[in-house]
């Protein structure tokens, strides 16, 4: 039975590690598309711009507030439609269909990036606001007391947050095995029909997306360490 | 937008003003600042000559920090004009009509020549004290990092904490890290320098050596305005002392005139609270 994971012949191993391969390109993807996303929803909620707020807030609340799977299937079937149709107007008939991992990875990672906005407006308005003052009040323009009093400080405060962010989105990837993305997911369903072997599939699936979650928390712990330096000898 | 555009009616006859402007590191006139419906500051005028070093004294509220504050262009004043050695902040409106400053590229300049140490220190605690200190030169001034190191070395032996470069803020006392303060205020050379109770968030035994500082800046010459409710001490290193009530100078005058014989009720009352 075990050689049913193995590499030869009736294995499954390739395409279980070209699985976790597809599953880690979308969930690194999609997190960093998310910070990004979720960074300007955090500044906009910050800003003092009323309109920008407002939009912020609508992302944040809808897309935290229904399940991922209905933004995945919106955005793609909604992109496949909206696709077809700019294509029709063009001149050209005939259904359109996007390709499953641009569209995979812009769906998990607007879900990641309201969860981001979150934890990375939290982040911000933990820095003491003296900090800035101090900054500007030495003639440092808004940018540069942006990226050296700011952002080091806000990501020591929302790495935890962004921590968990990061393990939501990776399990969040199985979830564009729904329109036929091939990734870890995808490969133990594929194969466990093939085979008849759903436990086994399933739980090397199961260790697999535990061995990704265990090896990343681990380098966001270093980066917390990190991140908390200046706190952290206090605290001795 | 051209700078024409600015034109408002806080930016007239600077003509006016600006011929007196020899040895004036700051300038301020009729300034008013209101916090929604509270007018906080109702026409303050004040000025300070290069080596001159003002007390800035009156009860809870009156304006200090906020006057502080508006000559740095950390609170936006309303009405009135700011001259830094002789250069006006120039100011606008926006389009709701609210006071803002012309020319951010100005006020980040001006800035650098005013120096600014606050009650509650806000050093960055992310950093090293060391690159509290080199911060501003290295990014702001461009000043190389080793040349920029030397300098602070110098000045942190200058406060007292040659051994402490190394240190993270939370491992210092108040009295170490509002001395680092300084030092990183120092390091931009600055023009002027603005205290703001620099000494009122500090246990009693460490407001000495706080003062200690200062007072040895002040016998080197800086131009300083201090905001303080140590009494001793502004008698004892002021050239000038304001006394601010509701909002107004109520009352001006050197040390000896303001504590020895002040001329307003409201002044004289606050002066026996205090002692
Ligand atoms: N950002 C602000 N928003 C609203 N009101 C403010 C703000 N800053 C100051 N004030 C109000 O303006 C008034 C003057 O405040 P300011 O801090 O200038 O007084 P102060 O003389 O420095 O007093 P203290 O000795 O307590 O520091 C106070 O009534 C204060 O509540
Ligand atoms: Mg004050």
């Amino acid at each position: 039975m075990i050689d049913l994971l193995g590499f030869g012949g009736r294995g499954w191993g390739l395409q279980l590690l070209q699985g976790m391969g597809m599953t880690l390109l979308v969930a690194v993807s999609a997190y960093l598309w998310g910070l990004l996303l979720g960074g300007a929803a955090a500044a906009l909620k910050l800003s003092g711009h009323r309109g920008g707020r407002v939009a912020a807030d609508v992302y944040t609340t809808i897309v935290r507030g229904v399940p991922s799977l209905l933004v995945i299937y919106l955005l793609f079937f909604g992109g496949n439609s909206a696709a077809t149709w700019v294509v029709s107007l063009l001149g050209f008939n005939g259904p359109v269909e996007l390709s499953a991992l641009p569209v995979g990875i812009l769906a998990v990672g607007t879900v990641s990036g309201a969860y981001s906005a979150e934890v990375l407006r939290g982040g911000a308005l933990a820095v003491p606001h003296g900090q800035v003052e101090a900054a500007k009040a030495l003639g440092m323009n808004r940018w540069l007391t942006f990226r050296r009093v700011m952002l080091p400080q806000v990501l020591r405060y929302a790495l935890p947050g962004l921590g968990n962010v990061w393990q939501l989105t990776l399990k969040d990837t199985s979830l564009v095995s729904v329109v036929a993305l091939v990734e870890l997911m995808r490969v133990a369903y594929l194969a466990q029909g093939a085979t008849r072997q759903p436990f086994l599939f399933f739980t090397t699936a199961g260790v697999l997306y535990l061995g990704m979650a265990g090896l990343s928390g681990r380098l966001f712990a270093r980066a917390e360490l990190w991140a908390g330096r200046g706190v952290r000898r206090a605290a001795r | 937008m051209g700078p024409d555009e600015f034109r408002g009616p806080m930016t007239q006859s600077p003509a006016v003003a600006v011929a007196d402007q020899a040895n004036t590191a700051i300038q301020v006139r009729d300034l008013h600042k209101r916090f929604g419906e509270t007018e906080v500051l109702k026409g303050v005028s004040l000025t300070a000559r290069d080596g001159d070093v003002i007390s800035l004294i009156g009860s809870s509220g009156s304006g200090k920090s906020t006057l502080l504050r508006c000559i740095n262009l950390l609170e936006t004043p309303d009405e009135g004009q700011v001259w830094v050695n002789g250069e006006l902040i120039r100011m606008g409106r926006d389009r709701r009509g609210h006071a803002v400053p012309a020319d951010r590229k100005q006020v980040d300049r001006i800035r650098q020549r005013l120096g600014m140490v606050f009650q509650g220190f806000n050093l960055w605690t992310h950093m090293t004290v060391l690159e509290n200190v080199i911060e501003a030169p290295v990014h702001v001034l461009g000043v190389p990092r080793g040349e920029a190191v030397d300098r602070a070395k110098a000045l942190l032996d200058k406060v007292g904490l040659g051994q402490r470069q190394d240190y993270y803020p939370s491992q210092l006392s108040g009295g170490q890290q509002q001395r680092a303060a300084i030092a990183r205020m120092l390091a931009m050379q600055p023009r002027v320098m603005l205290f703001d109770e620099p000494t009122s968030a500090l246990d009693p035994e460490l407001v000495g050596e706080v003062l200690r500082v200062i007072r040895q800046l002040a016998d080197e010459g800086a131009t300083m305005l201090i905001v303080t409710h140590e009494m001793a001490f502004a008698r004892d290193v002021s050239s000038h002392v304001l006394f601010l009530h509701q909002g107004r100078v109520e009352e001006e005058g050197t040390p000896d005139e303001v504590f020895g014989n002040p001329r307003s009720e409201r002044c004289r009352q606050f002066l026996a609270r205090g002692a």
